[in-house]
């Protein structure tokens, strides 16, 4: 595998998959401690207009920073992550993660971040800084 | 309703020992394999610091931004004090209508040597008809 250090601007990420289902949902409100029941009671999700239950940005933006940790191994880490939520994340819908470089310094990598939909809708956005050791 | 006087809020600090159990049990309900690293959005679980007078429960909330800065990497054992702060307030209309937006701001220090560790900005949106402090449907 290709070496965090070799990567140079405009690099692409490798790419993450990620399946929401009800069950990871009710899983991260335990452990986050977010019970916002638009998480977990389909009803309630759907008098407030969301078609249903929907996953925490949280959790998607855990998946991101997986993608991350998992292409960085030991080779760095991150410190700093910033995203915008675009579009909520239902369970069923296929995400995927991707990145690219957008800058470098012998110490840190600046990576454009997102991640899409299976209808190809943005569903967050944003940047990460990683620290190489 | 929550308004510009919000603006400079902010809650006790709460120490917390980062507990190699609890981020083992967040690993596992992201879905990734736990190795004793703290996965960089496990600071988004730190919720307990209360700001006094402030709540959002109100439907229609959004989770609109999330930015999370490491002053240094955070370990399983760490002891950390942090609070979190109301550090913006401020109206837009989108095409949702008019919506208040809110920049919630959670620092975290080392509890020995005082020094910022990471610091977590998320931004609430809520509609302006909501009322903060609405009974949940």
């Amino acid at each position: 595998m290709k070496s965090v250090c070799n990567y140079q601007v405009s690099d692409r990420l490798p790419i993450r998959e990620w399946v929401p289902s009800h069950v990871q949902i009710r899983q991260y409100a335990e452990v986050s401690g977010d019970f916002n029941p638009i998480h977990l009671n389909d009803n309630y999700a759907r008098q407030v207009g969301l078609g249903g239950v929907i996953a925490h940005g949280m959790l998607t933006m855990a998946q991101m920073a997986a993608l991350l940790t998992e292409w960085i191994g030991n080779e760095g880490r991150i410190s700093k992550l910033d995203v915008r939520f675009e579009q909520v994340v239902s369970p069923g819908d296929k995400i995927t993660f991707s990145g690219s470089i957008r800058a470098r310094s012998e110490k840190i990598i600046v990576c454009d971040i997102g991640a899409c939909n299976d209808k190809g809708d943005k569903v967050l956005v944003g940047l990460a800084h990683i620290i190489q050791k | 309703m929550i308004g510009k006087e919000f603006i400079g809020r902010e809650s006790e600090s709460v120490v917390l020992k980062i507990k190699f159990e609890e981020v083992r049990r967040f690993a596992e309900a992201i879905g990734i394999p736990f190795d004793g690293e703290v996965p960089a959005t496990y600071v988004g679980t730190l919720l307990q610091a209360n700001i006094p007078g402030f709540e959002l429960t109100n439907p229609g909330i959004i989770h609109g931004e999330q930015k999370i800065t490491y002053h240094r990497p955070l370990s399983v054992g760490d002891s950390i004090t942090y609070k979190r702060c109301i550090k913006d307030v401020y109206e837009r209309t989108s095409k949702l209508g008019k919506m208040i937006f809110v920049v919630l701001v959670t620092s975290g220090y080392d509890l020995a040597g005082g020094e910022l560790v990471f610091s977590s900005s998320s931004t609430i949106i809520t509609p302006v008809k909501g009322d903060v402090n609405e009974e949940r449907v």
